[in-house]
């Protein structure tokens, strides 16, 4: 699926608005489940629906329709992390002795997210969508994938050279452009 | 400053750094590793600052990958919602705007036809109006010979006929043959309008007419039988065919 036309979004265009919902969605309800599967997975479609609707008050705002993925992953973040802060704050605010540990579920004890320590939310929704969308034009395929695999789910570096195709002594050199492109990016220097 | 690899030593201790980071040495590399730490103290900041690395490439990768996401479909109870908020937002009434083209894609057809028949109407009348133009009323000149003198009734009727045929011309009446010829071969003037005469011989029991037009003079008689009026409506189309042609 293309990017939308912007100009016709900008214009309200109805048909062009559908084709874009369609487009975004994913990434909406992605970033939603990531911060809020754990601890709130019933709000999950909510978030991403009410991001949505704050796109489209944004979308006079962004010159590239390109932008508006980053965009939008960075204010459904933001509604996740600020939904998980309310929530867990009222929970403390409620006098209730219990600890941070949310009940267990299906075997999973749920402690309060550590997303809202995480240095990311100090960014404003406009510099970390800025931020996503140099991460996404800096690690070129596969790099992302394979930091991705590595430091996300895990894999040893024989599995990620065999899982693409290069050599192990690669899986290193590889490792270490990603991370100082994100270093780059992400202003740890 | 970012630690470079610029050796065996520092790929390897990178590799180390990595794994041991990411929990996944095995005894005998978490050993190496901490060997090439004691050897050299300074690796110790560098493997700290690693550490802080990945602890923000954690961070911000899932973020990354969520915003490529390209599965999933949107409720279909959300749509409805979403363009609700489109329409107060950007300010279109419900109606989409392709809707609101095709209105004004209809009026500019409607504008269309108009224009067209306007477009139309002017390039027939360019083409009509110079017919009109080069082709003025031809003038028309009626006469008839009685040798024996305008007094008969009979010649009263034949008078009306003539004028009837051609409306608004006078119809000469000569009664010497002379007169006659000399009136014939004088032609009004008007360069390039047609004239048609027509020239009742009663005594010779005939129309003869003449048409001269920009294309020559065309002449044609007609006998005169019982009826008169039969040879007054054949000179007419002639005249009428010599005119229009």
């Amino acid at each position: 699926m293309n990017p939308p036309d912007l100009r016709a979004l900008r214009d309200g265009d109805e048909a062009a608005w559908d084709a874009a919902f369609d487009w975004l969605w994913p990434t909406a309800f992605a970033v939603a489940q990531l911060g809020l599967q754990p601890f709130l997975p019933e709000e999950i479609e909510d978030v991403a629906i009410e991001a949505l609707e704050v796109l489209v008050e944004k979308v006079r705002e962004v010159d590239t329709a390109e932008e508006l993925k980053p965009l939008l992953a960075s204010i459904t973040h933001h509604r996740a992390v600020s939904l998980l802060r309310e929530r867990f704050a009222k929970k403390r605010g409620a006098g209730k002795t219990e600890s941070l540990d949310a009940p267990e579920t299906n075997g999973e004890v749920k402690r309060e997210p550590a997303s809202l320590e995480s240095p990311l939310d100090a960014l404003a929704a406009r510099e970390l969508a800025q931020r996503l969308r140099e991460s996404l034009a800096a690690l070129k395929p596969p790099q992302g994938e394979i930091l991705s695999d590595f430091f996300l789910h895990g894999l040893r570096y024989e599995e990620i050279a065999k899982k693409h195709g290069i050599a192990v002594g690669s899986v290193g050199v590889c490792l270490k452009r990603g991370l100082e492109a994100l270093r780059r990016i992400w202003g740890l220097e | 400053m970012a630690f470079a690899m610029h050796s065996m030593n520092d790929e390897r201790f990178f590799d180390l750094a990595m794994k041991a980071i990411a929990r996944q040495c095995t005894d005998a590399e978490r050993a190496e590793l901490n060997a090439l730490l004691a050897r050299q103290p300074e690796l110790k900041a560098e493997f700290e600052r690693l550490r802080a690395e990945v602890r923000v490439a954690k961070e911000a990768l899932p973020l990354v990958e969520a915003t490529e996401a390209s599965a999933g479909e949107l409720p279909a109870y959300a749509r409805e919602r979403l363009q609700t908020k489109v329409r107060q937002t950007l300010g279109r009434p419900a109606s989409s705007e392709a809707a609101r083209k095709e209105r004004e894609l209809n009026l500019l057809w409607r504008w269309r036809w108009v224009l067209g028949l306007a477009a139309a109407t002017a390039a027939v009348a360019l083409l009509v109006m110079p017919m009109f133009q080069s082709a003025p009323q031809p003038i028309i000149q009626v006469a008839m010979l009685d040798l024996g003198g305008p007094s008969r009734g009979g010649d009263t009727n034949e008078v009306a006929l003539l004028q009837q045929s051609w409306p608004g011309t006078n119809v000469e009446n000569f009664s010497d043959a002379e007169a006659l010829q000399r009136w014939e071969t004088s032609w009004p003037a008007g360069k390039g309008r047609t004239v048609a005469r027509i020239i009742y011989d009663r005594a010779a029991a005939e129309i003869r007419v003449q048409v001269k037009t920009e294309r020559g003079t065309f002449t044609k008689t007609l006998p005169v039988g019982p009826n008169l009026a039969t040879a007054v409506k054949q000179a007419a189309e002639f005249v009428r065919a010599q005119v229009q042609r």
